[in-house]
């Protein structure tokens, strides 16, 4: 039986040291990881590479406030999420739809964003938000913007040697900010497709407006484009404005059948969706 | 503890082992130089083989197939067409050609990635459709007809103010037992021991009789506990020993066949998709003259029981509802995709989701509540059966619908939905009301000609009293429940009474744990035995009673004509659901859940509802939730989040009520109630959903994705 070597660090600059050295495995929760290794059943897990584990970095634990964004440690579970006052409530939504209890104890806000899939629950919201993900390795940090950091599904933008030590989440002023999930069921079920939208009014007229869908293309949609378009414009939005916005994300969204849903339900759900965002407030 | 009253709950045999996760399933069981087996499945539809070409193999691994059987290549149950390993012709996707052992599972997974083989191709029929398009050349794996006779119901259509036509599809149903399917082969010198998990011992052992071509005492057969079966273990696990009890002859070791969660969701049986035609004749004033319902099922690749959903499925096709003029025909189809089988309800869930669906479609076109319009058809005590016979005990189902439509404050509700739907944009409410009802045991004369239970009851000389029965326990309470039938028999404390994991060297044929039988069958020879070991009573001293089943007095059941009494006895159900529908997203939110039931009498309370919140989570589920499909031939959904079956967040608290009816023909007055709660859950869901979009569905589940396709027609509609 094939073993696994595997690394669990005392503190993140041994683990950031380490990796410096060798090409490992990240594993924060698992709950990704876990299920894309497995073998069948009574054979063990197939690593190709050593494992390199970070969920107990205390370092990668925090929560904190600086200035006006809120800084969440890549390793922070949703349970801790969930209990944390400083999360702004809409995540709290969106992560109260995602799992069940013990996924929830062990999957990280890291870990749903390095994955990458484009049903992953806290990305729409991560989106509109314009949150920031900051990277270390022995070489330094960076850091880059979510939308530029994904770059399809399970593939962001990230050096062999870098972890993602947290998420940066700016101060968003809304009037109004909804999470949308639609899946199979309301527990342990994969979104079929989700939706964030968020607006704030300036006067009678939109001041912003910023809309974000996933599972619906190979990574979450967002177009600046529209949402520039949209500044400025009267609000309740003329039905003219609203068909043009609906129009123009029915082009841009390319959703496929599999079998957890058909493109034409995806679609469909995602622009009524859209819509009864966009025409009620 | 010795109760007064038999419906009082006591603490089920199996808590302690469960609850302390003590209790040994077959994939715990570990026994020295144990060999795994896994299987090569067929990777085609339909084909023949040409040649095989196996990996080298490794010491200690080897090739078990068909030329190791020494009886028959066939899995042993009604016809003869379903291959232990399938070596000349493959008839669908996943079927076992052969099966690799040895002692490590990551090699056999291995080696089995790299055999070869060659086939020579044959067009498949994949759909149900297919299939009834060539039923003429091929693939009938049974038929009936009965009723009135065509050319009445001819001249009454001629006639009739309207006739309406409709056609309804059911989907597929996976079992989800929590614990998939497991079989353990154990060789010994003079006999081959099989465990495992399962619902029926004595199919298993038949099975392996025929297969390894011995005598009786040369096989054994042993229930290890059971994680769930709801039909998924009465007929699949044959199969599973033959494969296990073949291996372990000639290897002369102990070999276990395991499947995995994605494994089980491939190849095991499942709920046979259905199509109905239902076409029915109405007057001016919305009476019904005549009806002609035609079922198609879709068997799958073998036989297996399908002739007898076939059967269940007709005699519900008219729910509980007096038809004048009533035929129906059926056939179960063959298919080259993974065989159906066994599932909770055994085709009656599917001809109670038509039947509801159809009427329900008619009330509705006549503007006439579908409740208060169905109640004008049900069946009463000493109406004939459609196939004559008679419902001879008290039928309460009129006062159920009563008292549910008082508690559910019904008229009240209807009116503040309409309110609610007109204001609110996106979410609208509906209710929606399903009758049904189970015929109890065995169809036909199957218990007298096939079963004929034999029970015994062994008294030690230290006067403890153990249950010699074939019933499995698969978590529905059997245990608890026919011991607790002894005991009050017998005057003693509960706990004094001892079941053993049945063993076919050790106990009689009591028949297979299915149909609803084992507390009503079973537990009826069980309480003469009791009354017999106590009227003959001796301290002290070892005793044994036995008991055989005795046919009670009905109108004979012929299975060629399709008539006489098909059940000794009826179980019922009032289903009322209430639904919010989100209209943007096609999700059906489940907000209120009321069941009520006529089951004779319950044996212990806490089971019976344990039943009911089980049953009725399943059927609503199959109504609107559980989606399967099969793509060329390969099912799609292989995890469970996938299928998605509810959790505790998809439904609400069950409010259910027991009706006492008690029936002269069960202990105690007992009767049938495994299948009943899940029979009612779809068509009441769907009823809801309807009332809540006002648009009909034609199928079941109804999903979101069907929703929406409607609500896009509807809108597209009344734009034109
Ligand atoms: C039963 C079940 C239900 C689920 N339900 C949902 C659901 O409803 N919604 C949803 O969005 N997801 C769901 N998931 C998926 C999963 O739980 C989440 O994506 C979770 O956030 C993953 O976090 P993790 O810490 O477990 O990641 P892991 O599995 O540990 O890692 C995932 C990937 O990220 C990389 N990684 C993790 N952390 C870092 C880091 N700090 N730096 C660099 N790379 C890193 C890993 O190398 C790996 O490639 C479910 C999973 C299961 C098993």
């Amino acid at each position: 039986m094939g073993t696994v070597l595997s690394y669990r660090l005392a503190s993140l600059e041994e683990t950031i040291a380490q990796l410096s050295r060798e090409d490992c495995q990240i594993m924060a929760g698992g709950t990704d990881l876990m299920v894309q290794h497995k073998s069948p059943m009574g054979a063990p897990a197939r690593f190709d590479k050593p494992v390199m584990f970070i969920d107990h970095l205390k370092e990668l634990k925090q929560i904190d406030q600086v200035n006006q964004d809120l800084h969440i440690g890549a390793c922070c579970t949703y349970t801790e999420i969930l209990e944390h006052p400083l999360i702004p409530n809409i995540f709290k939504v969106a992560i109260k739809q995602i799992a069940a209890p013990a996924i929830r104890n062990r999957g990280t806000l890291g870990g749903n964003i390095c994955n990458a899939s484009p049903a992953g629950d806290t990305l729409p919201l991560l989106y509109i938000f314009n949150a920031q993900i900051r990277l270390r390795s022995s070489k330094g940090e960076r850091v880059v913007g979510i939308q530029d950091f994904i770059l399809g599904p399970r593939r962001v933008d990230r050096l062999r040697e870098e972890i993602l030590t947290e998420i940066i989440l700016p101060e968003m002023l809304a009037d109004r900010i909804v999470f949308e999930k639609v899946a199979n069921r309301r527990a342990d079920a994969i979104a079929k497709i989700s939706f964030a939208g968020s607006m704030r009014l300036e006067g009678g007229r939109v001041g912003e407006a910023r809309f974000a869908f996933g599972a619906v293309g190979p990574t979450i949609v967002r177009s600046l484009d529209i949402e520039q378009k949209l500044k400025g414009e009267a609000f309740p939005l003329d039905p003219k404005v609203v068909d043009g916005v609906v129009a123009y994300f029915d082009r841009i969204i390319t959703p496929i059948d599999d079998h957890r849903s058909t493109a034409a339900y995806r679609k469909t759900v995602a622009l009524r969706l859209l819509r009864h965002f966009l025409e009620t407030m | 503890m010795i109760a007064k009253d038999i419906s009082t709950s006591v603490k089920k045999k199996d808590h302690d082992g469960k609850i302390s996760g003590q209790l040994a399933y077959i994939s715990d069981v570990k026994v020295d130089s144990m060999l795994y087996g896994v299987l090569y499945r067929s990777p085609i539809a339909y084909g023949k083989v040409r040649s095989i070409r196996l990996p080298p193999l490794p010491e200690g691994y080897e090739k078990i197939g068909a030329e190791h059987i020494p009886g028959n290549n066939f899995v042993k149950l009604l016809h003869n067409d379903q291959p232990i390993f399938a070596n000349e012709w493959v008839n669908y996707i996943g079927e076992p050609m052969f099966m690799l052992v040895g002692p490590k599972l990551d090699i056999l997974y291995q080696l089995v990635d790299e055999v070869e083989v060659d086939f020579e191709e044959h067009p498949a029929i994949f759909t149900l459709e297919e299939a009834i398009k060539q039923k003429d050349q091929t693939g009938v794996f049974a038929y009936h007809e009965f009723g009135e006779s065509l050319d009445v119901i001819k001249s009454i259509e001629k006639k009739a103010h309207r006739v309406i036509e409709e056609v309804y599809e059911t989907g597929y149903q996976e079992h989800v037992y929590l614990e998939p399917q497991g079989m353990l082969g154990i060789y010994k010198a003079d006999e081959i021991l099989v465990k495992g998990s399962m619902q029926c011992l004595y199919y298993v052992k038949n099975a392996l009789i025929s297969a390894l071509a011995c005598e009786d005492d040369e096989v054994r057969v042993i229930q290890s506990p059971t994680g769930g079966g709801f039909g998924g273990k009465e007929d699949f696990p044959s199969m599973m020993a033959c494969h296990v009890a073949i291996a372990a002859k000639v290897v002369k070791k102990p070999v276990m066949l395991l499947f995995d969660r994605a494994e089980d969701m491939e190849v095991t049986t499942k709920r046979h998709p259905a199509k109905f035609t239902y076409r029915t004749a109405i007057d001016e004033q919305g009476n019904i003259l005549s009806m002609n319902v035609e079922v198609f099922l879709d068997g799958g690749a073998n036989a297996g029981l399908s002739p007898v959903v076939l059967q269940r499925a007709l005699l519900n096709s008219s729910g509980v509802y007096k038809i004048p003029h009533f035929h129906a025909k059926g056939y179960a189809l063959k298919t080259n995709t993974v065989p159906n089988g066994a599932f909770r309800g055994f085709g009656a869930p599917q001809s109670f989701a038509a039947i509801e669906s159809h009427l329900g479609h008619i009330s509705s076109m006549l503007k006439r509540d579908p409740i208060q319009y169905k109640r004008n058809y049900l069946v009463k005590q000493g109406d004939p059966t459609i196939t004559n016979g008679r419902f001879r005990d008290p039928i309460l189902l009129e006062d159920m619908i009563q008292d549910l439509l008082q508690t559910a404050d019904y008229t009240k509700k209807k009116e503040a939905f309409r309110a609610f739907n007109q204001q609110n944009k996106r979410f609208k409410k509906g209710i929606g009301a399903s009758l049904f009802l189970h015929g109890c045991g065995f169809t036909g004369s199957g218990e007298r000609d096939h079963i004929k239970a034999v029970v015994k009851l062994e008294k030690t000389e230290q006067d403890q009293v153990l249950i010699k029965v074939s019933n499995s326990d698969m978590g529905q309470g059997a245990l608890t429940t026919l011991s607790k039938i002894v005991a009050k028999g017998l005057d003693l404390p509960y706990e004094d009474i001892l079941f053993p994991d049945p063993d076919t060297k050790d106990v009689p044929d009591s028949g297979p744990t299915v149909a609803s039988r084992t507390t009503m069958i079973v537990g009826k020879l069980l309480e003469r035995a009791a009354s017999q070991l106590k009227a003959g009573w001796q301290s002290g001293v070892a005793q044994e009673v036995v008991e055989h089943y005795i046919h009670e007095d009905m109108i004979p059941w012929d299975e060629e004509t399709f008539s006489g009494d098909a059940y000794p006895a009826y179980s019922w159900g009032v289903n009322l659901i209430e639904v919010e529908v989100d209209i943007l997203t096609g999700s059906v939110r489940i907000e209120r859940v009321y069941g009520s039931f006529d089951i004779g009498r319950a044996i212990d309370e806490r089971i019976v509802k344990g039943q009911i919140d089980g049953g009725m989570a399943q059927g609503i589920a199959y109504g609107f939730m559980e989606k399967m499909t099969s793509q060329l031939g390969k099912i799609q959904q292989k995890t469970i989040s996938d299928y998605g079956p509810p959790t505790a967040m998809d439904l609400v608290p069950i409010e259910s009520k027991l009706y006492d009816n008690p029936y002269a023909g069960g202990p105690y007055g007992a009767k049938g109630a495994g299948e009943l709660p899940l029979t009612g859950g779809a068509p009441a869901v769907q009823a809801a959903i309807e009332d809540a979009l006002q648009i009909p569905f034609y199928q079941i589940p109804v999903t979101p994705e069907l929703i929406i396709e409607s609500l896009t027609k509807k809108d597209g509609d009344a734009r034109d």
